[in-house]
């Protein structure tokens, strides 16, 4: 047993962090908070290198991963971008990425595997009008014709869409769910940047008028089949994503109580505080350990890869808006104001509870799976 | 990154067999009721039938590592974990926290005596650590052990030791120099038959007798008898106690809120089975998740263990997450039942004969037990996370 990451992917983590360090990430997206767009594009180039979009894409389409766990490789990195907060669009790219790696046909995968791969072309998830991941929700319909269809709609909350220059679209046609892969320069795609909580990412509205596209831009596979796995991998990314973030905050939060002095002590010398940090750390590692195995099983196809990627899904959703919630109170009023980071946190934590798949849909699938075990 | 377990090699299919034939021929017959977590039985019959048993069993060289000098096979190790666990029956007897001591401070003669008498049942080994005054602040501890000769004589009082009712020896924890706190404090081995040794078994809230408090007044043990040096006893303990911990739980992993959906299948709610209801569904679902990061979290540790970089809260963290998690379950367990959910063993219409009452309230012992969860936190905040120590009063010598 080695439950552990592997030195190769310990010094992608070691990369990963200088290039983002060098870049003071954090700082830079503070001055972007009130932006249009707080994705700084030369530097997303930059980093397709190191990786960021390339794991899941085979080789032959430019792309490579660290290790023979291409998923886990996605968690070091997921881990380290969400310690600054990042605002991707990581989570979205690589998801569409390997869609089309998985189920496309030749000619998808060669005009769109390698521009992602090296950073050039921004992929966009569209699930839902509502956002959540129900199929049932989806809001666009594709109008079928001999070689092309036509869709009309809408998705919202979709990350990274104003940026993105491919869309994965999820749409009703006359024979089921359909995923259509629309080039946001498409006429009849309109993008319009939803105002959020959450002030690092960006969601957009996309509204699908009389939008034409070649039949040869559909993904040819069992739609529910693309959709689970596109969850599953969301879910991972994501959770992956707020362990660094936690993990970052947490250390911020036991560094500040180590030095603010009130009473003439340290108040990181009071119980009271000791318990509650210590609690934070219980929750901290379970959220690691969770997404370490999601990861692990789906990349391993293990029997209990969704019973995995659920508890991911739910106890990290929960944990880390708790965590997120407690280092803000710990802080006392400094965390209230704009200028101290925490707050940033809190955003991405509330705005990932709702995002692919809520805590209660993943705790829903848990009980599902343990009633036939 | 893995959790791969390498598989038991085909030749290794005898060994099995043989054991399951010795296992099959052997296994004593209990009129010991199973209840959940580590528990005493409570007849004198099932001590002597338990006992001829482990002694069949290492006799016939089925022996677990912890107390063997010799290079074990870890194939073989496994099997015989395995296949007592299956048969449900004990494989070890007493508490055996002491051989990870005698293994680390114990003299060679020390150990070719005690460990494997121990390890067939001949020696049932009891933990003389807690006191009525010396539980979270163990390191206050007050009984005096004092030279006379090559002898000590130690008088005190001691509290929740387990199988104390049954066992020949005890780990026993003392003061022998005259320093507040750790440093004064050495480790013995008490033979429970000393004269002035006396043992009151304690009933706990759950009814059953699975600790017991035990009177020393005027005891002599030999000086021969001291582990490692005076004054060294603090460290032999910890080192013990962190095996313990991390015992807390260990091998039960996925599978703590397992048995849920079976009870919210069969009680009703809301005029429907229970588990029709979204309510109780997410509140499985929650417990469900948890007991599955509880899993993962023990390949974590123990992958740090193996690799020798284990973080200083590992084993305090699991504790906490396992012992919380299993009251949790528990409590949730009774609430699926309803009203039922108050009947306990012996009554008609208890649910399981009041295998999850039981469990409900024995789930606290695991929660105070080994270092109450406050002081886990303490650990945690302190030596993990390096926060200022706790400011101390003074301990009365």
């Amino acid at each position: 047993m080695n439950f552990a990451f592997s030195e190769e992917q310990e010094l992608l983590r070691r990369s990963t962090r200088r290039f983002l360090d060098d870049r003071q990430q954090l700082a830079a997206l503070r001055s972007r908070l009130e932006e249009p767009e707080t994705l700084d594009r030369p530097s997303w180039r930059e980093a397709a290198e190191l990786g960021w979009t390339s794991m899941l894409i085979p080789p032959r389409y430019e792309g490579g991963c660290v290790t023979d766990q291409p998923i886990v490789d996605l968690v070091v990195l997921g881990e380290e971008l969400g310690r600054c907060l990042h605002p991707g669009p990581f989570v979205p790219t690589n998801v569409v990425a390997d869609a089309i790696a998985t189920w496309g046909t030749e000619l998808q995968c060669e005009e769109w595997l390698g521009p992602i791969a090296h950073g050039e072309s921004l992929a966009a998830w569209c699930i839902s009008r509502d956002g959540s991941i129900e199929t049932g929700e989806c809001g666009v319909v594709a109008t079928c014709g001999d070689d092309s269809s036509v869709l009309d709609g809408v998705a919202r909350f979709v990350h990274g869409a104003a940026a993105a220059d491919l869309l994965l679209v999820l749409a009703h046609s006359g024979d089921g769910l359909v995923h259509v892969l629309v080039p946001t320069s498409t006429p009849g795609v309109a993008i319009r940047t939803q105002r959020s909580i959450d002030l690092t990412r960006r969601f957009g509205e996309v509204a699908f008028d009389g939008v034409t596209v070649a039949s040869a831009q559909t993904l040819r596979a069992d739609a529910d089949a693309v959709h689970s796995r596109a969850v599953d991998l969301a879910t991972i990314l994501q959770a992956a994503e707020a362990v660094g973030a936690a993990d970052h905050l947490f250390s911020k939060t036991v560094e500040y109580l180590k030095v603010r002095k009130q009473f003439g002590r340290t108040i990181a010398s009071f119980q009271a505080i000791k318990h509650r940090l210590a609690d934070l750390l219980l929750s901290l590692e379970g959220m690691r350990a969770a997404t370490h195995y999601a990861a692990l099983a789906m990349n391993d196809g293990f029997d209990d890869r969704s019973a995995a990627v659920s508890t991911a899904g739910s106890y990290v959703g929960e944990s880390f808006a708790a965590l997120c919630g407690e280092a803000l109170q710990l802080h006392g009023g400094i965390g209230f104001t704009w200028e101290h980071d925490v707050h940033l946190f809190v955003r991405r934590a509330i705005t990932n509870k709702g995002l692919y798949g809520d805590p209660g849909w993943h705790r829903e699938r848990l009980c599902a799976i343990a009633e036939v075990a | 990154m893995d959790i791969h377990v390498p598989e038991i090699p085909p030749r290794y299919e005898g060994f099995r067999a043989e054991l399951r034939a010795f296992i099959a021929a052997n296994k004593p017959t209990l009129v010991w009721k199973q209840r959940s977590g580590l528990r005493t039985p409570d007849s004198e019959a099932d001590v002597v039938a338990l006992r001829q048993w482990v002694a069949a069993l290492d006799d016939a060289g089925y022996r677990l590592g912890r107390f063997s000098l010799e290079e074990v096979d870890p194939y073989e190790q496994r099997i015989i974990k395995q296949e007592v666990a299956v048969a449900g029956v004990p494989l070890v007897l007493g508490n055996p926290l002491v051989s990870g001591a005698l293994k680390t401070f114990g003299t060679p003669e020390q150990q070719r005596r005690y460990l494997p008498p121990m390890a067939r049942g001949d020696h049932i080994w009891t933990q003389l650590f807690s006191e009525p005054n010396a539980g979270s602040d163990l390191a206050s501890l007050q009984t005096s052990a004092r030279v006379e000769g090559d002898e000590y004589i130690v008088s005190g009082q001691k509290v929740w030791s387990t199988w104390a009712q049954w066992a020949d020896y005890g780990y026993l924890l003392a003061r022998t120099e005259p320093i507040a706190g750790p440093g004064g404090i050495s480790a013995f081995l008490l033979d429970m038959k000393s004269p002035g040794v006396e043992v009151r078994p304690l009933r706990e809230m759950t009814g059953t007798t699975d600790f017991n408090e035990v009177f020393m007044d005027d005891v002599r043990i030999p000086a021969a008898n001291l582990i490692g040096t005076p004054g060294n006893g603090w460290i032999a303990a910890q080192t013990s106690l962190l095996t313990e911990r991390e015992g807390v739980g260990g091998g039960t992993g996925r599978g703590v809120a397992d048995g849920l959906t079976e009870l919210a299948r069969h009680h009703r709610r809301h005029g429907r089975p229970a588990l029709e209801d979204s309510a109780v569904r997410q509140e499985i679902g929650a417990l469900e998740a948890r007991s599955r990061v509880f899993a993962a979290l023990g390949y974590r540790v123990a992958t740090k263990a193996a690799q020798r970089s284990s973080d200083a809260w590992d084993a305090p963290l699991t504790k906490i997450w396992y012992s919380e998690l299993n009251l949790e379950v528990a409590e949730y367990a009774l609430a699926l039942q309803g009203l039922g959910g108050s009947l306990v063993e012996g009554d008609p219409d208890a649910w399981d004969d009041g295998w999850w009452q039981d469990r409900f309230l024995y789930a606290r012992a695991l929660t105070i037990a080994g270092g109450s969860n406050e002081i886990m936190r303490n650990m945690i905040a302190e030596r993990g996370l390096g926060l200022p120590k706790e400011p101390r009063g003074v301990s009365p010598l």
